[in-house]
C-alpha cells in the first residue's frame, strides 16, 4: 500500500500550510492549490489519489471546480474528500444530486473536524 | 406630525436591526478562520511537541481582537452610541500607523506590504482613530484574500498609499491584481447579509472588514471607493481637504 498523493484545495494560505504539515507527517505527498483553476492544473499535471476540497474559494467556487473535474474520465472516480466550512446542511435539497452526481465520498465540516479526524479520513482512503 | 415621527422611528429602528445583524452575521463568519487557524495550530503543535506554531497562533489572535474591536465600534457608531468628532488628520501619519498594525498578519500570509507616503498632502477632515480602523479592517481582509486568488509571488503585494483626486483626498489599500472593479464592491456592498461570500473576487471568507470599514467611514460621512494607484487597483476613502488649515 502506497502513500497518497494529495490534492488539497484550500483557499486560506494558514490554514493550508497547517493541513498540508499534518498530512505530510502522515506520510502523503500533498500538493497545494488555493483556487480552482489552479488545482485543475495540478491534477492535470499530478494525478491525485484524493482530492480534499473547500467549497467556498475566490472567484469559482469548489463545486465549479468539482463538476469541472467529474468530466474527465480519468478522474471520476477519484475519491472527494469535502472539508469545508459551509456545512452540509446547506444543501439539504440538493445533499442526494451533490452526493452522487459529484462522487462525494466523505462531507467534513471544517470548524468541527480536528487534524485527527482529517488525516484519519484521508488514511482510510489509502489506495 | 407625532405619527410621522413615530413611523419614521420605527422605520430608523427596523433598518439599524437589520443592518446590526448583518454585520453580526458576517463577523461571526469570518471569526471562524483565526479561530480555526489558532485551533488547528495548537493541534498541530501538541501533536507534533513543538513550539514553532506559537508565534503565528498569537499574531492570529492578535488580528481577530483586531476585527473584534473594530465591529465593536461600528456597531457604536451604528447604534448612535459613538459620535466621531471630525478633525484635521494627517494621511500619511494614520496610513503609517495602519501599515504597522497589519505587517504581522501580512508577513505570516507572505503578503508583502508597502507603505507609499510620498508626495506632500496637508491635513484633511476625518477623525483620526476610525480612519486607522477603517483602513487595517480593509487590510486585513485584502491580506487574507490575496493568497487566495493563486497569484504569482510578485503579485502578493499590497499598499497602503494615498493620493489626490478630484474629490479630494483617498487613502486606501492597493493591489497588483486587476480583478477589482466598481461594480464588485458595489454588488458586494449590496449582498451584504444574504450571500456567505459577498466579495468572491477578493477573498475566499465572508470579506467582514469591508463592511466593517464601510460603517465606520459612513460614520465620517465618507465613502469607500474602489480606486486606482499607479496602476494598481484598490478600495479607499476619499476625503475633503482640510480648507481651514490649508491656508496656514
Amino acid at each position: 500500500m502506497k502513500n497518497s498523493d494529495v490534492l488539497l484545495i484550500e483557499p486560506d494560505a494558514e490554514l493550508a500550510s497547517t493541513y498540508r504539515r499534518a498530512l505530510e507527517d502522515d506520510g502523503h505527498n500533498v500538493r497545494v492549490a488555493h483556487s480552482a483553476q489552479s488545482a485543475l492544473h495540478l491534477a492535470d499535471e499530478h494525478q491525485p489519489d484524493v482530492v480534499v476540497l473547500e467549497l467556498q474559494l475566490t472567484d469559482h467556487s469548489g463545486i465549479e471546480f468539482l463538476y469541472e473535474f467529474r468530466t474527465y474520465q480519468d478522474w471520476q472516480t477519484v475519491p472527494v474528500v469535502v472539508h469545508s466550512i459551509v456545512p452540509e446542511r446547506v444543501f439539504q435539497t440538493s445533499r442526494l444530486v451533490f452526493r452522487q452526481e459529484l462522487n462525494i465520498h466523505t462531507y467534513c465540516y471544517k470548524p468541527t473536524t480536528s487534524l485527527r479526524q482529517l488525516r484519519a479520513t484521508v488514511h482510510a482512503l489509502k489506495v | 406630525m407625532l405619527e410621522e415621527c413615530a413611523e419614521r422611528k420605527r422605520y430608523y429602528v427596523v433598518n439599524t436591526d437589520i443592518a446590526n445583524e448583518q454585520l453580526m452575521i458576517s463577523v461571526s463568519e469570518q471569526l471562524k478562520l483565526p479561530l480555526m487557524q489558532v485551533a488547528r495550530r495548537a493541534e498541530a503543535a501538541e501533536l507534533r511537541g513543538t513550539t514553532q506554531d506559537f508565534a503565528a497562533i498569537r499574531v492570529t489572535a492578535q488580528s481577530a481582537l483586531q476585527l473584534l474591536d473594530n465591529f465593536l465600534l461600528s456597531l457604536r457608531l451604528q447604534n448612535g452610541y459613538l459620535q466621531l468628532e471630525l478633525e484635521p488628520v494627517s494621511v500619511s501619519s494614520v496610513l503609517y500607523d495602519a501599515g504597522q498594525a497589519v505587517r504581522g498578519l501580512a508577513d505570516q500570509y507572505g503578503v508583502e506590504l508597502q507603505v507609499d507616503i510620498g508626495g506632500r498632502y496637508g491635513p484633511v477632515t476625518a477623525n483620526r482613530m476610525a480612519l486607522e480602523a477603517a483602513l487595517i479592517s480593509l487590510a486585513s481582509t485584502l491580506i487574507e484574500g490575496l493568497p487566495g486568488m493563486d497569484l504569482p509571488a510578485p503579485q502578493l503585494e499590497l499598499q497602503f498609499a494615498t493620493h489626490r483626486c478630484r474629490y479630494g483626498i483617498v487613502a486606501g489599500v492597493y493591489m497588483r491584481h486587476k480583478s477589482l472593479k466598481p461594480e464588485s464592491l458595489d454588488k458586494g456592498l449590496s449582498l451584504h447579509g444574504k450571500a456567505r461570500q459577498p466579495f468572491n473576487v477578493l477573498t475566499h471568507a465572508s470579506g467582514a472588514g469591508i463592511f466593517v470599514a464601510d460603517t465606520i467611514v459612513k460614520a465620517m460621512q465618507l465613502q469607500l471607493k474602489v480606486s486606482r494607484h499607479n496602476g494598481w487597483r484598490g478600495i479607499g476613502v476619499v476625503m475633503a481637504p482640510n480648507q481651514q488649515l490649508q491656508l496656514i
